[in-house]
């Protein structure tokens, strides 16, 4: 399946996903995430804790994308991925697309194609969202402003991905490293392979 | 002629934002609170602006039962400086303390402020009914001021 049918596919599947309002999902995902910097004051916990839900959220999505793109007529067959190439498309162009109608792209590949980046545009969980500037230490959460240059405010997405990248027996990394909050011009995920899981049961579960 | 403005948004216990902006020079003073602008002087009628705007929220309080609009035009007038006040829907007010200018190029800049304030109290990381500390919504508001006060 080529790059375009990828994103065709992706936004067949969109125009069929039930919608919410994009405003009250940011803001629910932001009050989540205030919550959290609230609670655990230390924004790499909050980090971790975010990856956490994402990979909740992820091993479930995988389901979804998979029957759903079924039944879109792309067939078992299509949606099988020959390699690591193939299911950085799929992620970006049918996973982000359907879920969250966006555009992502992907690029970046390494030399050993074990690793590659998802860039996106834009990002709907961080409308309205400013980060409290350096120093701001009269900040009321307890973490100072300094502080809360280490939050990574999407870290849901990586989250995600590993997580439905783990349904499918690849064990992967992922890392947002450029952010749109902290002045880049884009968000860029990086995925990083670790290993592909063997597949299926043990051989204790083996028929005889 | 046009003189230096004064704007605040006051919230229910105590002022969230203060910006004095120069709108003859296009080129903006920062809030007193930063350390005042050059020479006595203006330290003076500074501290006389902060006076005349904090007497008129009584003014406020009660031309806001007077009409259904949020703009409430003029409320207070103290030699040739006027007040005029935006009431936003929250009672957040917007006052602004000016040398006379047009009724309705302040509903136009009140408006624009009101954009970015709503835009503002999306954003989860500010907390309503307290101090306005972002630097883009500032600078924002200065450069609104600048397009229509000047």
């Amino acid at each position: 399946m080529s790059s375009s049918s990828k994103a065709q596919a992706g936004q067949a599947l969109w125009s069929k996903m039930p919608k919410a309002n994009a405003e009250l999902f940011a803001l629910t995902y932001g009050s989540l995430v205030t919550e959290l910097v609230r609670d655990y004051e230390d924004p790499i916990e909050v980090n971790t804790q975010l990856d956490r839900i994402g990979h909740s959220i992820g091993v479930r999505c995988v389901d979804e994308l998979l029957s759903k793109a079924d039944l879109a007529g792309l067939g078992a067959s299509s949606t099988m991925c020959a390699n690591l190439r193939d299911t950085a498309e799929v992620v970006a162009k049918v996973g982000f697309r359907m879920f969250l109608g966006i555009q992502a792209e992907v690029g970046g590949f390494s030399q050993d194609q074990r690793s590659f980046s998802i860039y996106l545009q834009e990002n709907p969980l961080s409308t309205f969202v400013e980060l409290p500037a350096a120093g701001d230490d009269d900040y009321q959460y307890g973490a100072g402003g300094d502080d809360l240059r280490k939050l990574k405010y999407s870290n849901l997405y990586c989250g995600v991905i590993r997580g439905a990248l783990e349904q499918v027996n690849l064990k992967v990394e992922c890392n947002i490293v450029r952010d749109t909050l902290k002045g880049d011009e884009l968000n860029e995920i990086r995925v990083e392979l670790k290993e592909v899981l063997s597949d299926g049961a043990g051989d204790d579960y083996k028929e005889e | 002629m046009s003189s230096p403005v004064l704007f605040v948004i006051v919230g229910r216990n105590e002022p969230l934002f203060e910006a004095e902006i120069d709108t003859a020079h296009s080129s903006a003073i920062d809030s007193p609170g930063g350390g005042g602008g050059g020479g006595q002087q203006s330290e003076l009628s500074t501290r006389q602006n902060y006076f005349v705007l904090h007497s008129a929220l009584d003014l406020v309080e009660k031309s806001a039962w007077t009409t259904n609009s949020m703009y409430l035009r003029v409320v207070d007038k103290v030699n040739q400086q006027q007040v005029s006040t935006f009431l936003t829907a929250a009672n957040v007010k917007f006052m602004l303390l000016h040398g006379g200018k047009g009724e309705d190029v302040i509903k136009n800049f009140f408006n624009e402020v009101y954009g970015y304030y709503v835009k503002l109290s999306m954003n989860p990381f500010y907390k309503y009914d307290t101090p306005i500390t972002s630097k883009a919504f500032d600078a924002r508001v200065r450069a609104a001021a600048r397009a229509y006060l000047s």
